[in-house]
């Protein structure tokens, strides 16, 4: 187990460093405006040189790439150029982060709450009525355009139980609505999973010998189709986590709520080229990240796998 | 077959399944009496209907299968009448385990094997804790697998093939059964492994004076373990004998070609019979005598009508119209009265 654990370290970290090689790679190909801010159109040629040339960039590409190296490995992701001039990338995390990790922990919360128990119901409900209605939320949900019911909720659901139509820090009651719009998606794709793990599960060898050795039916669910239909689930959870902090970019602007969502594609937009490297850096390394904590997780789960 | 005790007697059992809003009947009016101690092997081919006829023994039918109307009469109680959850929880495991065909999807892959077993143990023995462990180490030494105690903490795919197999052996006998199925307790299994699991099932048997009823469409299988040997075809048991009365003196025109079909050793040169065309769609209503129609000597009543039990000895019976005295002499072909005794 260790040692698998240790390889899969190993073989995350190797993958890191390759992708913060290619993202600073990129990141030299695209316009250098997008080091200078508002000014660019004031400054003449030699006065944008000097103003490179301070910043390192125009150091050989092996000694740009070296102090990259060094100043991550200090924590430090560098200043935002145009979306909040001069300040460091870090507290402008650091004041958004918050917001888009409470209503998306909240919100898986929420969709695993309701999503898990709605696909084991499902699946012990095969072809019932449960199984029906369930099966049709999980079309609704992914045929219609997120877009539509987000907005449906908001305007009508706030307008029938009078509360706020926008997040209000101090008001609890306004964190409800987007919460609970954010958890919809999930619901239906953890029910849909667990559904299907579980009736794979049920349909298989393992289960009809524990049925003819005189297990009930509570017992042969509880102590062996349910786990093992949750372990293929288990990979994705520890991502799922990690990536609540990017925020929703649609729930967000409805809702006015200053976290993550939306930041990274307004960087691009205004060529903050900065801002835009450690984004795309800290995405890529939860991606990373998640993927490592899922295969430890999954380690643990399920015993075959420390031997492939 | 040492006594005449009836353990399990099953009376114009018809099985039907539902399959894509046909209806199916699996199982044609059977009737069998399993006697107590005695080994019982069901041949047949693939798609006779044998798995299906014990598994109803059990409650285990597919969702879309059902008993339609016949009795299964074990210690007073009709099985065939079972509805619901709880009545089969009272037979399956405590009166009639099972041992399937394929220990590799057998076992749960999540779960070490210790456990597995233990299930059974405390179900079915009523033990607990570490009295329950010790038992389920007995057991698991019972069925041959060496350093029970390293083992018991290890999973599934720690095993080979073979000592998968004896796990789920040790997981039927932990239930303290009376009558142990096995469905193809050796197809699964190298030629080498098969022997071995075989010879681990007669001495069990012995041990714990199990009644066994063997599924198989092996004949190798069913000279080495059976009393009695029951040979199905298109979901109804044509003949039923001792094994020397099946072997050596066979009268159903389809157990003398499942007979033929079997390699001898020693005679080269022989192509191998095979027997001709398919066994009759069970979707159809089958008329007359079900091999009729791949038989090449068979009667015009055989097409006509379906021909009832005809009694050679007490313990013998075929259903074939070979066996009137109007019909004509029809001689089983020589591969079968040259088969060697002794050889089985």
């Amino acid at each position: 187990m260790l040692s698998y654990i240790l390889k899969r370290l190993i073989q995350s970290i190797f993958t890191l460093i390759i992708i913060i090689t290619i993202v600073f790679a990129l990141m030299r190909l695209m316009p250098e405006e997008g080091y200078f801010g508002d000014g660019y159109e004031k400054l003449d040629h030699f006065q944008r040189e000097a103003i490179l040339e301070s910043m390192g960039l125009r150091d050989p590409l092996h000694k740009q790439l070296l102090d990259f190296y060094k100043q991550l490995l200090k924590g430090d992701l560098g200043k935002s150029i145009i979306y909040r001039p001069k300040v460091d990338i870090s507290i402008i995390l650091k004041d958004k982060i918050p917001y888009s990790l409470q209503f998306g922990l909240g919100a898986m919360g929420l969709s695993l709450a309701v999503g898990l128990p709605l696909g084991i119901l499902m699946a012990l409900n095969n072809k019932g009525l449960w199984d029906k209605l369930g099966t049709a939320y999980i079309v609704i949900i992914n045929a219609v355009p997120a877009a539509i019911y987000y907005l449906f909720l908001q305007v009508y659901v706030t307008g029938i139980l009078k509360i706020p139509m926008l997040y209000s820090e101090y008001n609890p009651i306004s964190w409800i609505l987007p919460t609970v719009s954010m958890s919809l998606g999930g619901m239906a794709s953890y029910a849909m999973w667990m559904r299907r793990y579980m009736v794979d599960e049920m349909n298989k060898d393992y289960v009809k010998l524990a049925r003819a050795k005189g297990l009930n039916n509570n017992k042969i669910m509880v102590h062996h189709v349910l786990r093992n239909a949750f372990v293929p689930m288990a990979q994705y959870l520890p991502s799922a986590i990690l990536f609540t902090i990017a925020g929703s970019i649609y729930i967000e602007s409805l809702y006015s709520i200053p976290g993550m969502g939306g930041l990274l594609v307004t960087a691009i937009q205004r060529q903050d080229n900065t801002l835009v490297q450690a984004l795309v850096l800290i995405y890529s390394s939860i991606g990373i990240i998640g993927l490592f904590l899922g295969d430890i997780f999954m380690a643990i789960l399920d015993p075959r796998i420390k031997l492939s | 077959m040492n006594n005449n005790k009836k353990i399990l007697s099953v009376e114009d059992l018809v099985i039907k399944f539902r399959l894509r809003g046909n209806i199916l009947t699996a199982i044609r009016g059977v009737n069998l009496d399993i006697f107590e101690g005695e080994s019982l092997a069901i041949v047949g081919e693939s798609g006779s209907g044998k798995s299906v006829f014990t598994k109803s023994f059990m409650g285990l039918l597919d969702k879309n299968g059902w008993i339609d109307s016949g009795n299964i009469i074990y210690k007073n109680n009709n099985l065939a009448k079972f509805s619901t959850e709880d009545q089969w929880l009272k037979i399956r495991g405590k009166e009639i385990a099972m041992v399937f065909q394929d220990p590799m999807t057998a076992l749960n892959p999540l779960k070490t094997i210790g456990k597995q077993v233990k299930e059974s143990v405390e179900l079915h023995q009523g033990l607990k804790g570490k009295d329950a462990k010790d038992q389920v180490i007995r057991i698991l030494e019972d069925v041959g697998i060496s350093h029970p105690e390293k083992r018991y903490n290890q999973y599934a795919h720690e095993f080979s093939g073979g000592m998968r197999q004896r796990v789920v052996i040790a997981i039927a006998i932990a239930c303290r059964p009376n009558i142990l199925i096995c469905d193809e307790p050796t197809t699964a299994l190298d030629v080498t492994i098969q022997a071995q699991i075989l010879k681990l099932l007669k001495d069990l048997k012995r041990k714990y004076s199990l009644t066994t009823i063997y599924i198989t469409h092996d004949l190798g299988v069913v000279a080495n373990v059976a009393d009695r040997i029951a040979v199905m075809y298109a979901g109804d048991i044509i003949e039923v004998g001792l094994s020397e009365e099946v072997f050596y003196n066979p009268q159903h025109p389809y157990t003398w070609a499942l007979l033929s079909s079997l390699p001898q050793l020693g005679t080269k040169g022989e192509p191998l019979y095979s027997i001709k065309g398919t066994p009759p769609n069970l979707f159809n209503k089958i008329k007359g005598d079900a091999f009729a129609p791949r038989n090449p000597k068979a009667l015009e009543i055989d097409f006509i009508e379906k021909p009832p039990y005809f009694e050679i000895t007490p313990t013998h019976k075929v259903k074939t119209w070979l066996l009137d005295p109007r019909a004509p002499k029809v001689e089983p072909p020589k591969s079968i009265k040259n088969m060697g005794r002794g050889k089985l």
